[in-house]
């Protein structure tokens, strides 16, 4: 029993969206550890590279992954991918306590509902697709690639970020949808 | 681990809108870098259209892919163990979403932000058929939002922009340049813009509007409104 229980947590370490599915599941903690030391470190470059002071940047690491373990029956890795649903915790973290803001509250949000089951190739295929999608990000033309990071790394909106650039803003806009035109034919429709 | 609750009606909510984000703002809403401001009018135009909504959930894909790229930081030798023992306390009681009490919004708007519900109470007529309500969205950076009344049949005041203006139908519709804006349309303009769009007959219509920076307006009426808007 123990070893098939080993081999298990071996071959899910790679395949965070199964571990989130695990901790939704059944509250697994060893699953919890395996996407806290994988994530962690990255959420927090994610909030140094925003500008985050370093003990903030630490606290909002551990914020997202707690709410990776509270929220994890709201993911559904028909929808996103592990990483990008864990972005998103991050992002609006960030938000709420760098900036104070916090993003709009309806009284009724469609994007706020429990996730069904996960269909059993759901996730395999969340995985695969988001490894495309890394090596599409890898692929894109550096102007192109420039402008992406500039807005998720820097905080930049795209007026932002023609102003810095000395670009026009139609010159920004195209650029960006460029970019997202590639990469949607890679991820499909997330809707 | 709550119960499912009974799957809601989504259908009544996916009305069919003309005009939508463009990527550019679709970028800067999953990025997080878009101000609160336009996020908000943003927010409203999601909530009533599953298509953007797929698409912010495309860019946050991206997100999610640079997230993998980016290196790691190595956090406190602890912080494992820390995360471990909080999630071992009782659930912390999550805090309510939006305060009991709150102004509902009116019920022939398309569905809006509690802030922005709230706001309606503020309202202040500014001249004939026109009315407006700034939203306090607390950004502090010059960037406001605020909601527009205007009567059938009237014109918007004309301005020009010094920066990107959101505009978002909640109720009514107004033509600009000959193109329609129904309720959840969606219309994006810039510097190059200037306009001065006109409410279709039949009914009032009631706007969103989001500026991050201040308008040129080139009217009386424009004039009136900025005045008692603070815009």
């Amino acid at each position: 029993m123990g070893g098939v229980s080993e081999v298990m947590t071996q071959t899910r370490a790679d395949d965070p969206a199964a571990l989130i599915v695990a901790v939704a599941t059944r509250g697994d903690r060893d699953a919890f550890a395996l996407l806290f030391e994988h994530f962690a470190p990255r959420v927090k470059s994610y909030m140094l590279r925003l500008g985050a002071p370093p003990e903030t940047a630490e606290e909002l690491a551990q914020e997202c992954l707690l709410t990776v373990w509270r929220k994890a029956t709201l993911f559904d890795p028909a929808r996103a991918g592990a990483s990008t649903w864990i972005f998103a915790i991050a992002r609006n973290l960030r938000i709420d306590a760098v900036r104070r803001q916090r993003r709009p509250r309806f009284e009724d949000d469609p994007t706020d509902e429990p996730a069904p089951e996960p269909p059993a190739d759901a996730i395999a295929f969340a995985a695969e697709r988001d490894v495309r999608l890394r090596e599409a990000m890898r692929e894109l033309p550096p102007d192109q690639a420039e402008v992406i990071r500039r807005s998720f790394f820097q905080d930049k909106a795209h007026s932002e970020i023609a102003r810095e650039l000395s670009l026009p803003l139609g010159t920004v806009k195209s650029r960006l949808r460029l970019a997202l035109a590639r990469l949607r034919g890679l991820v499909g429709d997330l809707a | 681990m709550s119960p499912a609750p009974a799957p809601t009606d989504n259908d009544k909510k996916t009305m069919t809108l003309s005009h939508h984000l463009s990527d550019a703002l679709i970028v800067d809403y999953a990025s997080g870098s878009m101000g609160r401001a336009q996020s908000l009018v943003v927010a409203t135009h999601l909530h009533a259209c599953a298509a953007c909504r797929g698409r912010v959930a495309q860019a946050e894909a991206v997100g999610g892919a640079l997230l993998e790229e980016i290196a790691s930081t190595p956090l406190a030798p602890d912080a494992l163990d820390r995360a471990l023992a909080r999630i071992e306390r009782p659930r912390e009681a999550a805090a309510p979403e939006a305060a009991a009490g709150h102004a509902r919004q009116p019920a022939d708007w398309i569905s809006v932000p509690v802030e922005v519900a709230e706001a309606a109470a503020r309202r202040r007529w500014v001249a004939p058929g026109v009315w407006v309500a700034p939203v306090d969205v607390g950004s502090g950076d010059g960037a406001l939002t605020y909601l527009l009344r205007v009567g059938q049949g009237m014109r918007m005041p004309q301005h020009t922009h010094a920066g990107c203006e959101l505009t978002l139908v909640l109720k009514g519709a107004f033509d600009d340049a000959g193109v329609r804006f129904g309720p959840g349309d969606i219309s994006e303009a810039d510097d190059a813009v200037e306009h001065s769009p006109v409410i279709a007959a039949g009914q009032e219509c009631v706007c969103l509007v989001a500026c991050d920076n201040r308008l040129i307006v080139k009217d009386w009426l424009g004039r009136v409104v900025q005045a008692y808007a603070g815009i």
